[in-house]
């Protein structure tokens, strides 16, 4: 099950990975697209509901060597430039908790 | 790049005119009958794990399948955007509401290739104008973006100045793009009654230069007399300066044809472009899209077409242009030579000139912001 505070990427949107590792995430509603360097797409791809951000900054100091001290900041950014686009959301409440009383 | 980034589909053989320079027609393109939409969601699945995010709608005429709606709401469904290749005619206030309510047309483009029924119906047929205008009014009442697209030919090109005001200031669009009738399709058998005459060609040149400086850069052009003025004014300038090449010139480098894009016909063919529709590289749902896009040979031939010096060719032999040229279209070229790997004759500067063609004055490039548009 997501947790609502891990950010999860919109499910309409789609990544087109290409030979180099890099990457375009396309947004169809929009017809915008913008590139993604390796370590975006790297992040992307954890970008499920089941990684909070601290997550995904572990799993990246695991997977790749000379990750930056700041890392956790870029990330952070990266993830929050993502959610301002529209990409990426947040799971909502439930319904239960929208019942009126 | 892993797959196609957009494709061109045929979705019908079917069109309710026969305009006298349509490519389509008596083309390899004029092939079978229409697919299932069964036939096309499986493609569109396929399309999805490909991320592919374009699709061009084209036909035959698009907005005669009866199942439009559904095969669009099939290529929503799938995560793409799309155009269409229209005549115009078929367009209703409720097509046009349905196409802005999916939000994902990015245009659809109508021909237009008159400022008045005599002149666009002379190659296209008796009532299409009004049609067409209705169409585009319809389009444009209900938010989706129009592209049009003039053809230039013999029975319109003494018109071009009323088709811009006609576009430009009494429709109020943001632009319009030209190409001229080519040896395609059913142009081919009614190459006299429409294929512009070196004369008429240097008349359109001077025109839509002088119309492009005027409405300041509202007018486009890939192919026919705007694109070949820029080009070939280019070309003798630089003989003139006596300089050595032009960058990416010398050789059939005109043409970015299986780049980043294919093409379907309507029988599922898979071909690299329309305008290459002879050229068969598998068939929808039966080969996969991945394996044609990376391992074709043909498509690996052409993508390095640009590696082909045109002094290979007896047609070049000794012109002074050969530096500065890039060869044309291959689709054209196939159409008159019976190969693609040749420069298109069509578009050659030199026969022009041996035909009694004229460049228009170079002062005419001046002033002219440039907009790109597709062949």
């Amino acid at each position: 099950m997501p947790d609502r505070d891990n950010p999860v990427a919109n499910p309409l949107i789609v990544l087109r990975e290409e030979f180099d590792d890099w990457a375009i995430l396309f947004d169809p509603d929009t017809g915008n697209a913008f590139g993604l360097n390796p370590t975006a797409v790297y992040v992307w791809k954890l970008l499920n509901g089941q990684n909070s951000k601290d997550d995904i900054v572990k799993k990246l100091r695991d997977a790749a060597d000379g990750v930056p001290e700041d890392v956790p900041k870029h990330i952070g950014d990266f993830i929050q430039s993502l959610v301002n686009l529209g990409l990426v959301g947040y799971e909502t409440e439930r319904t239960q908790n929208l019942v009126c009383r | 790049m892993k797959t196609p980034k957009s494709m061109d589909i045929a979705i019908t053989n079917r069109c309710n005119l026969r305009c006298q320079y349509c490519y389509h027609f008596e083309s390899a393109e004029d092939a079978g009958t229409d697919l299932s939409l069964e036939e096309w969601f499986r493609f569109f699945d396929e399309l999805r794990r490909c991320a592919v995010m374009r699709l061009t709608l084209a036909g035959g005429e698009p907005f005669i399948r009866e199942d439009l709606r559904e095969f669009i709401d099939g290529i929503v469904k799938n995560r793409m955007r799309f155009s269409l290749l229209s005549n115009g005619t078929l367009i209703s206030d409720e097509i046009a509401a349905y196409l802005a309510s999916t939000k994902r047309c990015d245009y659809v483009q109508v021909s237009i290739d008159g400022s008045v029924p005599i002149t666009h119906d002379a190659c296209r047929g008796q009532g299409s104008f009004v049609r067409a205008v209705n169409g585009i009014r319809a389009l444009r009442r209900h938010g989706v973006p129009v592209a049009i697209r003039v053809t230039i030919h013999r029975k319109n090109v003494r018109d071009l100045e009323g088709v811009a005001k006609l576009l430009l200031e009494d429709l109020a669009l943001p632009n319009f793009s030209t190409n001229s009738a080519s040896h395609l399709g059913l142009c081919r058998k009614n190459a006299q009654q429409v294929q512009l005459t070196a004369e008429e060609r240097t008349l359109a040149m001077e025109a839509l230069l002088k119309l492009t400086s005027r409405y300041n850069g509202r007018i486009s052009a890939a192919a026919g007399p705007l694109a070949e003025a820029r080009g070939w004014l280019e070309m003798e300038a630089a003989r003139q300066q006596g300089l050595q090449s032009m960058p990416g010139r010398g050789f059939l480098s005109g043409c970015g044809v299986a780049k980043d894009s294919l093409a379907v016909r309507p029988d599922g063919v898979i071909t690299p472009c329309t305008m290459l529709s002879h050229i068969e590289l598998g068939r929808i749902n039966e080969n996969s899209l991945q394996s044609v896009w990376q391992d074709h040979s043909r498509l690996k031939a052409l993508r390095n077409r640009h590696l082909i010096p045109l002094s290979r060719f007896g047609f070049c032999e000794g012109c002074e242009y050969l530096n500065y040229c890039a060869g044309s279209c291959p689709g054209v070229a196939y159409t008159l030579t019976g190969k693609d790997e040749h420069p298109a004759p069509d578009s050659c500067l030199r026969n022009f000139l041996r035909d009694g063609g004229s460049l228009p004055e170079r002062g005419l490039l001046q002033n002219q912001a440039r907009q790109g548009a597709t062949c």
